[in-house]
């Protein structure tokens, strides 16, 4: 049901490759709470493990991130969905794409996985309600053809959830 | 307004026109007036200013160092708060001196002074986080430090992703939101990023500017600044493209904009009915061979043997639509077609489909003929000015000066066409229930079209004969000074149809109420000399009086034409 096979990419630049290079050996030295790597020999897609944080309505779940690198990482931002299932939440849709301003518009090449992913948990942390958004319906079945969150011209929900 | 009894009057400043008035001028309106009354005159004052590149350049470069001087800041800073205020240069002092540091914060200016990058002799980038000597790094006012293949990728990015990225970068540390102005970019982009970004530079200070708009027209680097709350909106370009400023559709005075909007989606919503319209060419109605439009007035003759001379519009016999006939030129007229017998329902309901169908039909026929009209005659426009008139000039031996009134002749015809074409769509929504003023309308519209018809024959067919000539002909300074007049008169007929139709057609409002009373008509007006004759068994003559130049019916109140300021005789 989840598409796990990502858009024909181009294999990275060398300049992403070795700012994802850092950002590995960054992360092995102090990977950010609640975060764990997967560690496969593919650079360009990392799959990671969130668990959700104490006392939140995620406690102890466990979900999968899944981060694929354009070409030009960072001056690109990376696509970052969950795997299925994905959490129940406002702002996550029921094939894992993900309602965060970050990944999108406001992206900027000093950001990191690792800071992606912390903005991530923050978000689930802050939920008071376990559902998806409104629109979830549409826009799952206009995404069938395997449109990446990316082409979405997002309208973000309000910050306050 | 220009008045013959002046004169008179001012016999003592006679000399001043020595050049061209003699006594016998005075009877004579129309070719004098049009020599001295050239330009000047009538024309309203222009209440927009053409911008060309240098000009806008210039423009925003005295609006940036204004606001740089009265804020003092740096010439970058005073670009990005102008960007962000479209470019209003009292908006931006007003914002500032209401509350300084929220205009900062908003724009991405710090308060103070630069923040120097950290103190060591090597940093490490934001973004590739690699290690460089301090001296290879670069930072905006607030000292986050990325070293310059970072800042060009950075910079290069946001160009490509387009003007409203680039204009309002920030600095890439997500926590900060310091502006990246154009000094940035300057030191840090590539050379064909620097010149793309100085476009988008300029490009906002049209596109985000309430004032100014680039001139729609093809290929064209014009822009138009408009002096708002004045007057009608059309434009005319220095690449001579007419348009609405404020709609940006083609020039449509007299039609307001949303009756051109209206009209328009009218148009693409019937364009699958009407394709058979834009053919060239109709059977002839007598002999039925296919004849081609190849010229712009209306007049149709069939090739030999036939020779039948009809109407492009109404397919009617030409003999129908000239002076021979009273001068009343009816083929814009709109009369539906009388009902006959008794329909039920869904008959009736077809009927109805078909008429309101007819009915647009014969509006967008007119509409579009005369719009490929303007088309054709702007081609002969540029033939004139590029050959007809210099080989003109060498058949009849006269200086090309003196032929000015050919071209002139055409510029008017274009425009005229355009007035026409807009026409239609003012009488397509005229309701039908204001009969009186449909009537005059009409009858303005149709005295129009008739109008025009002699200009464009007589610039067109009549002005051939002397291009086929080998020699200079004697008549030729008659038909230069008829086709002046026709010019002439066809002005400011125009120019007063547009006035009243942007009115509403106000003066009628009176009649409407009395169209149902009396229906006497005036002998005096009927048997008037020349074109000039009823305009219809249906208007109310006993107020009007017949202009002798014209045509027009002007109100019994007024002694001069409305529409070319003759005395009433
Ligand atoms: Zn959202
Ligand atoms: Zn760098
Ligand atoms: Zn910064
Ligand atoms: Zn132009
Ligand atoms: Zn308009
Ligand atoms: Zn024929
Ligand atoms: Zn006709
Ligand atoms: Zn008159």
């Amino acid at each position: 049901m989840t598409s796990t096979s990502s858009p024909s990419r181009k294999a990275l630049s060398k300049i992403a490759c070795n700012r994802l290079q850092k950002e590995l050996v960054e992360w092995q030295v102090s990977p950010p709470a609640g975060f764990k790597h997967k560690v496969t020999d593919n650079l360009q897609r990392w799959v990671v493990e969130v668990v959700g944080a104490p006392g939140t309505l995620y406690a102890s779940e466990t979900y999968q991130l899944q981060v694929d690198f354009p070409e030009h990482y960072p001056m690109e931002a990376p696509q970052v969905i969950f795997l299925h299932p994905a959490p129940l939440h406002p702002h996550i849709y029921s094939n894992g794409h993900i309602c965060l301003d970050i990944l999108y518009d406001s992206w900027s090449p000093a950001m990191t996985v690792s800071s992606v992913c912390i903005s991530i948990l923050s978000m689930l942390s802050s939920s008071t309600v376990k559902q998806r958004p409104a629109d979830n319906d549409r826009y799952v079945k206009n995404c069938r053809n395997g449109r990446s969150p990316k082409e979405t011209r997002w309208w973000f929900h309000d910050d306050k959830v | 307004m220009r008045s013959e009894d002046d004169t008179h009057d001012a016999n003592d400043l006679d000399y001043i026109d020595d050049d061209f008035v003699d006594n016998e001028s005075d009877d004579e309106d129309g070719y004098y007036d049009f020599l001295d009354n050239d330009e000047s005159d009538d024309r309203q004052q222009q209440n927009y200013i053409i911008l060309s590149e240098a000009d806008i350049q210039h423009h925003q470069e005295e609006d940036i160092n204004r606001v740089s001087t009265i804020l003092s800041l740096p010439r970058a800073a005073a670009c990005s708060l102008l960007r962000h205020y479209n470019w209003i240069v009292s908006r931006v002092t007003d914002e500032w001196f209401a509350d300084e540091e929220n205009t900062r914060r908003v724009v991405g200016l710090l308060e103070k002074k630069p923040i120097e990058m950290p103190n060591s002799p090597e940093l490490t980038c934001g973004i590739c986080f690699e290690d460089y000597p301090r001296d290879r790094m670069n930072s905006t006012a607030c000292g986050h430090p990325f070293c310059s293949v970072c800042w060009r990728a950075y910079i290069g990015t946001s160009i490509r992703d387009g003007p409203g990225w680039a204009l309002s970068l920030r600095c890439p540390d997500p926590s900060c939101g310091v502006a990246v102005g154009q000094d940035m970019v300057n030191l840090l982009a590539t050379d064909e990023d620097k010149e793309k970004y100085s476009r988008y530079l300029l490009r906002s200070y049209v596109e985000d500017n309430k004032k100014i708009k680039w001139c729609p027209g093809r290929g064209c680097d014009y822009a138009v600044e408009f002096v708002l709350g004045s007057g009608s909106y059309d434009v005319c370009c220095n690449c001579s493209y007419g348009f609405c400023w404020n709609c940006t559709e083609e020039a449509h005075r007299p039609v307001d904009c949303s009756t051109v909007a209206k009209w328009m989606l009218k148009n693409s919503s019937e364009s699958a009915n009407m394709n058979w319209i834009s053919a060239n060419s109709k059977p002839c109605p007598k002999c039925e061979r296919p004849i081609e439009k190849d010229h712009g007035c209306m007049h149709m003759t069939c090739t030999p043997p036939c020779k039948f001379e009809f109407c492009w519009l109404c397919l009617g016999a030409w003999s129908d639509h000239g002076e021979s006939t009273g001068g009343f030129y009816a083929c814009n007229r709109y009369e539906a077609a009388k009902q006959e017998g008794t329909y039920d329902e869904s008959e009736n309901r077809r009927e109805m489909a078909k008429k309101s169908l007819e009915r647009y039909t014969h509006y967008y026929e007119r509409w579009a003929t005369n719009e490929s009209s303007r088309q054709k005659a702007l081609v002969d426009l540029h033939s004139m000015q590029t050959e007809k008139l210099e080989k003109l000039s060498d058949i009849q031996s006269l200086p090309a000066l003196q032929l000015k009134f050919t071209t002139e002749a055409w510029l008017q015809i274009v425009e005229c066409r355009r007035v026409l074409k807009w026409t239609y769509a003012y009488g397509f929504y005229l309701p039908e229930h204001e009969r009186a003023k449909r009537q005059f309308f009409e009858y303005l519209q149709g005295e129009a079209e008739s109008g025009l018809e002699l200009l464009h024959q007589c610039a067109e067919k009549e002005l051939q004969v002397y291009l086929d000539e080998e020699s200079p002909s004697k008549h030729f300074d008659d038909f230069l000074t008829k086709l002046a007049n026709l010019t002439s008169v066809t002005r400011n007929y125009f120019e007063n149809l547009v006035r009243a139709l942007e009115t509403g057609l106000k003066d009628v409002e009176a009649i409407d109420q009395q169209a149902t009373c009396s229906r006497a008509s005036s002998s005096k007006t009927m048997d008037g000399k020349g074109r000039g004759s009823g305009p219809s068994d249906s208007m109310d003559d006993t107020n009007h009086w017949l202009c002798d130049l014209c045509t027009y019916a002007n109100l019994k109140s007024s002694n001069i034409c409305q529409m070319c300021q003759q005395r009433r005789s």
